[in-house]
């Protein structure tokens, strides 16, 4: 989706160590003072180059911050780092205990509908996904830094497939709550 | 810039204040404010009003008043009185003449198409623009006389939802004012920074603004000057004047009535709305017509509106669920916008979030106090404690891609300044040019989507299907306009342009498109599923009709080829009236039936390259 410059480092942008564990309150606090200088307001007086310049750089900002603050994409941009590619279109997955707890949180969103209290029921499902996710990020990075790219990139799929059922619950939950 | 020397031992001058203000360029009113003594204010006009209605009166002998001297001529002269205009800003004939209010309207409406409409006056043809920049000079002209020189620049606020061709609109009207726009600023993020809530901790505010014929709600999160966007909403057919329309509405239920005329309507409407203002300050009012009077209390009026409302909180909870929070995470709620002095809309808002909303400011005059700050910020008036205002884009942009499908681009509530490339591929072999389709909505098919902008990249070196790189790159600024670029990455050939559409969503389409993308979100996902297999279906009959052409006479019999023939045809019906689960299984019938033929020719080629070579060099 994004695109790759490898002459800029976003880690590096935005001075946080290379590793899927990152200070989310470094991150936005470096991010903040880039953005003080670059933002194209700080131009608003300048000439056209100038101007145009501020707004690439604010966008390459904005970029690396979004890039670095959500896990899973975080996850693809270290694979990308390692020179892993991180295309899912035909992974398919080996881990039984995986599949299993997949299928059991599928069987849960599609019975949302029926619950007694289908708002406490999204919230459950929420924190089980949650749980699930934080046992791939914790996988993800140890598999990371100890340079097992394969076992990182199962890792990573697995997050990409629960951000991809949060999606699902999301739209659920504007049809369940009537947003 | 110029550097300033001083003779030594002479200090400069102290520093000289560049004039700058800010302009809320409102549907109903608009105002001017500027920094003074360290305080935003709103500027008032010889008269001593505050306020500007935001109506132009096209007159005799080329005369153009503006404001409560154009309004004083509605009724002698309506077809040349405009007013309301901002609801045409950016908007084609096609995309206004739904609207009610419109339709209501007496001005003779030009179609052109997909250019932005056009009103007949006896001044000639005029554009929403045109109409809008007379407003814009009026205001200025009142800064300069007020302060007493030129203006630096402005900055012009603008509704969070509006479109790329409503925010080009805006722009280009202030150019035609002679004014040199700073920045367009979002109204939402303008009531916050007016309302400072400047703090040393991290808290996130909403800001709830109910206008007469619209809503907008945004979460901010706030920190030492910071003001950052996380997602923004609402409802672009919700306001005051829906309240006035309900409560009209009961009235004639209540004594039966049933057609009135053009003139009773109005009145009736006018009763409606004084009666709801009445209704601020005391339990009950008399709302009458003629003859005919109801007595109305705040309790019945608290009922009539209170489904309104419900929509509104609506609004905020997917806003909230946007920017990933709850409601006991919002530190405060701040309430612009005229309608928000119904009581009711207090009480609800107050039990929605659990907390009195902010009601200091005048809700007319915080947007405009807040784009003057800005303003007088982007001159370079303040320093040290400056502020950074972090927007948001409010609809997702896109491109066309096989089957009349959207790829998105850019996901709304994206903060702005952004770029964005994505890689697209030819689909044929040798295809040498592409239509790059530019949308913005939520749904998943074009149709659904507006379109913003066509060009086309041409002079793509032919090759074999899937071998070209073309990169369209979307660059979203900080006043929310979009440019787009593609480029054929093997060789570089680039088309380059900067989307300027003639015309852009309607606000309602707006509100309508982000709701029908939930309702129809399983729709959308059959549609996709029946596209892709449509596609799917069309590269196999590609793809075997040119094995066919090459090897089909020497690796197939007759009846072979008959009969794969067959399987296609039946296939290619099935692409033209199937669904994706008809499509899907004879793209497997094809598939198997063609497995046969792609033996032999993988045998054909395997030969070919083996011929002539000895078993041991394998």
């Amino acid at each position: 989706m994004s695109e790759f410059n490898p002459r800029e480092n976003y880690f590096v942008l935005l001075a946080v160590p290379q590793s899927y564990e990152v200070s989310q309150s470094d991150l936005t606090r470096r991010y903040r003072e880039l953005q003080r200088d670059a933002h194209p307001d700080r131009f608003a007086g300048g000439s056209e180059r100038e101007r145009l310049r501020a707004v690439q750089s604010s966008s390459q900002i904005n970029e690396a911050y979004e890039t670095l603050v959500s896990p899973t994409r975080r996850a693809a941009y270290l694979l990308k780092l390692a020179g892993v590619d991180s295309d899912m279109s035909s992974t398919t997955f080996k881990d039984p205990e995986f599949l299993m707890q997949q299928m059991e949180l599928r069987e849960e969103l599609s019975e949302l509908q029926s619950a007694k209290d289908p708002e406490a029921a999204l919230d459950v499902f929420y924190r089980d996904l949650d749980n699930a996710a934080d046992k791939q990020k914790t996988a993800f990075s140890k598999h990371y830094d100890q340079l097992q790219y394969d076992d990182a990139l199962a890792s990573y799929a697995k997050l990409q497939f629960l951000e991809k059922l949060r999606s699902e619950a999301e739209l659920k939950e504007r049809e369940l709550l009537d947003y | 810039m110029l550097m300033q020397i001083s003779e030594p031992g002479q200090t400069p001058e102290p520093h000289q204040r560049k004039l700058a203000v800010g302009i809320d360029l409102g549907t109903t009113n608009s105002l001017v404010a500027t920094v003074r003594n360290g305080s935003a204010q709103t500027l008032a006009d010889l008269d001593g009003e505050h306020l500007l209605p935001s109506a132009v009166r096209y007159g005799e002998e080329a005369r153009v008043e503006v404001g409560e001297t154009a309004m004083a001529g509605a009724s002698l002269d309506p077809r040349n009185t405009l007013m309301s205009i901002k609801r045409l800003m950016g908007r084609s004939f096609a995309d206004v003449s739904e609207s009610a209010g419109i339709k209501m309207s007496p001005y003779e409406l030009l179609d052109l198409g997909q250019d932005m409409v056009k009103i007949r006056t006896r001044a000639g043809d005029v554009s929403p623009v045109q109409v809008s920049a007379e407003i814009l000079k009026s205001l200025g002209r009142r800064a300069e006389e007020t302060l007493g020189g030129e203006l630096t620049g402005v900055v012009i606020t603008v509704p969070a939802y509006f479109d790329d061709a409503q925010r080009q609109a805006t722009k280009d009207a202030a150019t035609i004012a002679g004014l040199n726009v700073l920045r367009l600023l979002n109204e939402p993020t303008a009531a916050a920074v007016a309302y400072g809530l400047d703090q040393n901790d991290e808290v996130a505010i909403a800001v709830f603004d109910l206008g007469g014929g619209t809503f907008d709600v945004s979460v901010l999160q706030l920190t030492k000057g910071v003001f950052e966007v996380l997602s923004t909403g609402g409802d672009s057919a919700l306001g005051g004047d829906d309240f006035d329309n309900a409560l009209a509405q009961w009235f004639l239920a209540e004594n039966k009535l049933t057609s009135l005329d053009m003139f009773q309507q109005r009145s009736l409407l006018t009763a409606a709305r004084q009666a709801k203002e009445a209704l601020s300050n005391q339990n009950e009012v008399e709302l009458a017509l003629g003859e005919v009077s109801s007595t109305l209390t705040r309790q019945q009026f608290n009922e009539l509106v209170d489904p309104l409302i419900d929509k509104a909180i609506r609004a905020c909870k997917r806003a909230l669920r946007d920017a990933k929070l709850r409601t006991d995470d919002i530190h405060n709620v701040v309430m612009v916008g005229g309608s928000t002095r119904v009581p009711r809309v207090r009480e609800r808002v107050a039990e929605w979030f659990g907390r009195e909303p902010l009601v200091d400011l005048d809700p007319d005059k915080v947007v405009a106090l807040g784009a003057a700050l800005q303003a007088d910020q982007l001159v370079g008036n303040r320093s040290g404690d400056e502020m950074l205002l972090l927007d948001v884009i409010p609809l997702s942009l896109g491109i066309e891609t096989m089957g009349g499908l959207t790829e998105k681009i850019i996901h709304r509530n994206t903060t702005i300044p952004v770029a964005m490339g994505q890689e697209f591929t030819t689909f044929k072999d040798g295809q040498t040019g592409m239509a790059v389709h530019v949308v913005q909505g939520e749904r998943e098919l074009v149709e659904d989507c507006r379109s913003l902008a066509r060009f086309e990249l041409n002079g793509i070196p032919p090759m074999v299907a899937g071998a070209a790189r073309i990169k369209v790159t979307f660059q979203v600024d900080a006043d929310g306009l979009l440019r787009v670029t593609a480029r054929e990455e093997s060789t570089g050939s680039e088309s380059r342009i900067e989307v300027k559409p003639a015309y852009g969503l309607s606000d309602t389409d707006i509100a309508d498109m982000l709701q029908q993308s939930w309702a129809s979100a399983v729709d959308d996902k059959e549609a996709r599923a029946l596209r892709e297999q449509q596609v799917e279906a069309e590269a196999l009959l590609q793809a075997v009709s040119a094995a066919l052409l090459q090897d089909g006479e020497a690796m197939l019999s007759e009846s072979e080829q008959r009969e794969l023939l067959a399987k296609m045809e039946a296939l290619h019906h099935e692409r033209e009236s199937g669904t994706a689960a008809s499509i899907a299984k004879h793209i497997e019938i094809v598939g198997k039936g063609s497995e046969v033929f792609a033996e032999r020719r993988m045998d054909a080629s395997i030969n070919q390259a083996l011929a002539g070579r000895r078993v041991d060099e394998i």
